[in-house]
């Protein structure tokens, strides 16, 4: 089933295009990487998937809506959006307000949008500071804030621009797990991203966006080590040299395949 | 000589119940890079603000301690070091002029500013874009720009002046591949003309190489400060709750006692059937 659909899509914010006739299909449940280099077009992209900017030719479709007529709003309850900067999405005193904002304009009721919150909080790592105010927070930690408050009534699309910058490597590992998992209940996933190693750990394919088209649509396997802007990221390029192939590259599964395979030489002295 | 020296500096946020600096010292040598690093509100960023006099001058709050920055107490004002320290942020939206139309005069603010001749204008702000690789932005309106390339024009619009004191603070988070080798590349180089550089990073795997020493903060301030090669194989810097390169962390979660590999060839020395 497809979650965001971009048909022939071209948007400029002067006269030069930024986006020159992209076509894309995301369909439930995938993981898709939106690379590039710096000023391709991958956040305008977003904006559009968002509604908060419109397409000057073409269409996008978002979880079976035409955006054409729609605000950023009449989006909430089918797709999450984490913003580039979060400081320019976060609004409320505390934390809970924050991810809590969500579910009550979808009119929960109290104790389901409460549940949602705290689940939530507590898997992305942050029932610590649910009644800390955002801004008293290191940026870093608002992003988490950021990714709860788009995760929180659990969209079917999500949309997240730099999900783990600046984030330190326990957070990264973490937004992994949170991601990977809410891909196996069906949640399609569309993240910029610069973090490759993050991009190994949690989605599978790539979209290659080069002078506002789409260069390549490849699976990261493919790409990553194989194209001189993608190095393979340290974990994907020690799985294959150490010959474990089609595994995710992650601490936790190389370790568990480290530790459990004698020959390969975790017993040396 | 110490371009940036702190000692003994505690420093707390208004109305925050702790302090983000306790009791903090140490020093950042011209011709160095010296990296800071640490778990999240360990302090790294807030000593970066505190040295460039941002804290408490913008933000509030109480400081105590001494802090020089080329010889100068930061938090008594810029007089005397206007164009000599460069500060970047993580958020680089928040440090522009405003006022620029195009990146060209963006990054020529700040000369202009301090009266440079026009001649010497033009040179210089071709020059840094050409370092950053954005000469190709030059004519853009700086508001049009990406989030990375919006990164490398502010920290542009800094090499510009030349200073002698860089302070950035996860300066690579919206940069992609190329533009993270390039800044480490202009690190060092910067640190080769004999400015001091300062960065707090969590991006080991890059900084690694990088860096001559590593400071690692917990609770506000240093707790293990060595070469980056020694402390990152070790365990004292997974005790003071930050993390090393991901071979590190790997080998760390297999078992593998310090010292252990940093990277992926000594990873694959290391396990290799």
């Amino acid at each position: 089933m497809t979650r965001l659909l971009l048909d022939s899509v071209s948007f400029g914010y002067g006269q030069a295009l930024v986006l020159d006739g992209i076509s894309l299909q995301v369909g439930a449940g995938e993981g898709v990487a939106l690379l590039g280099p710096n000023g391709a077009g991958k956040t305008t992209l977003t904006r559009l998937a968002m509604a908060l900017q419109h397409p000057r030719g073409g269409q996008v479709v978002t979880v079976g809506r035409n955006t054409r007529r729609l605000r950023p709003e009449d989006l909430a309850d089918v797709a999450g959006y984490l913003f580039q900067h979060p400081e320019s999405q976060l609004f409320a005193r505390t934390v809970r307000a924050e991810v809590g904002f969500g579910p009550a304009q979808l009119r929960w009721a109290g104790g389901r949008a409460a549940a949602a919150v705290d689940q939530v909080l507590s898997e992305l790592g942050l029932a610590s500071v649910a009644d800390a105010h955002p801004y008293d927070l290191p940026g870093p930690t608002r992003r988490l804030v950021g990714l709860a408050a788009a995760l929180v009534c659990g969209p079917p699309l999500l949309v997240l621009d730099e999900p783990t910058a600046g984030l330190d490597r326990a957070s990264r590992t973490r937004v992994a797990e949170v991601l990977l998992a809410r891909r196996a209940g069906g949640t399609a996933v569309l993240a910029v991203t610069h973090d490759l190693e993050f991009a190994a750990a949690a989605l599978d394919r790539g979209l290659l966006l080069v002078g506002g088209q789409v260069a390549r649509d490849i699976a990261l396997g493919a790409l990553l080590g194989h194209h001189p802007e993608f190095p393979a990221p340290p974990l994907v390029d020690l799985s294959r040299q150490l010959g474990f192939h089609g595994v995710r590259p992650t601490v936790a599964v190389l370790s568990s395949l480290l530790t459990s395979h004698p020959q390969t030489g975790t017993l040396e002295a | 000589m110490s371009a940036l020296l702190m000692e003994g500096v505690t420093f707390t946020y208004p109305g925050a119940g702790a302090p983000a600096l306790r009791d903090c010292s140490f020093s950042a040598a011209n011709g160095e890079v010296t990296w800071l690093t640490g778990a999240l509100g360990a302090g790294t960023s807030t000593a970066l603000l505190v040295a460039a006099g941002l804290a408490p001058r913008h933000t509030g709050g109480e400081r105590s301690g001494q802090v020089r920055a080329l010889g100068t107490d930061p938090a008594e004002g810029a007089a005397g070091l206007g164009g000599r320290v460069a500060l970047v942020l993580s958020s680089p939206g928040a440090q522009l002029s405003g006022i620029a139309e195009t990146v060209a005069q963006e990054v020529a603010f700040a000369p202009a500013n301090l009266g440079w001749p026009a001649t010497r204008i033009h040179a210089a702000v071709s020059h840094a874009l050409d370092r950053m690789g954005v000469a190709h932005l030059a004519p853009r309106g700086p508001a049009t720009l990406s989030g990375g390339e919006l990164q490398r024009v502010v920290i542009a619009s800094m090499l510009v002046l030349e200073p002698d004191l860089w302070l950035l603070d996860e300066p690579t988070s919206a940069l992609d591949t190329t533009g993270r080798s390039l800044l480490h590349a202009l690190l060092r180089s910067e640190a080769a003309r004999g400015a001091a550089v300062v960065i707090a990073s969590e991006d080991a795997d890059g900084l690694h190489p990088a860096a001559d020493r590593v400071l690692v903060f917990r609770q506000g301030r240093p707790v293990v400060e060595g070469a980056p090669d020694e402390v990152l194989r070790g365990d004292a810097i997974w005790a003071a709750g930050a993390g090393s390169t991901t071979v590190a962390a790997l080998g760390r979660a297999s078992g593998v006692a310090s010292p252990r590999p940093l990277t992926v060839s000594e990873g694959v020395r290391r396990w290799a059937r």
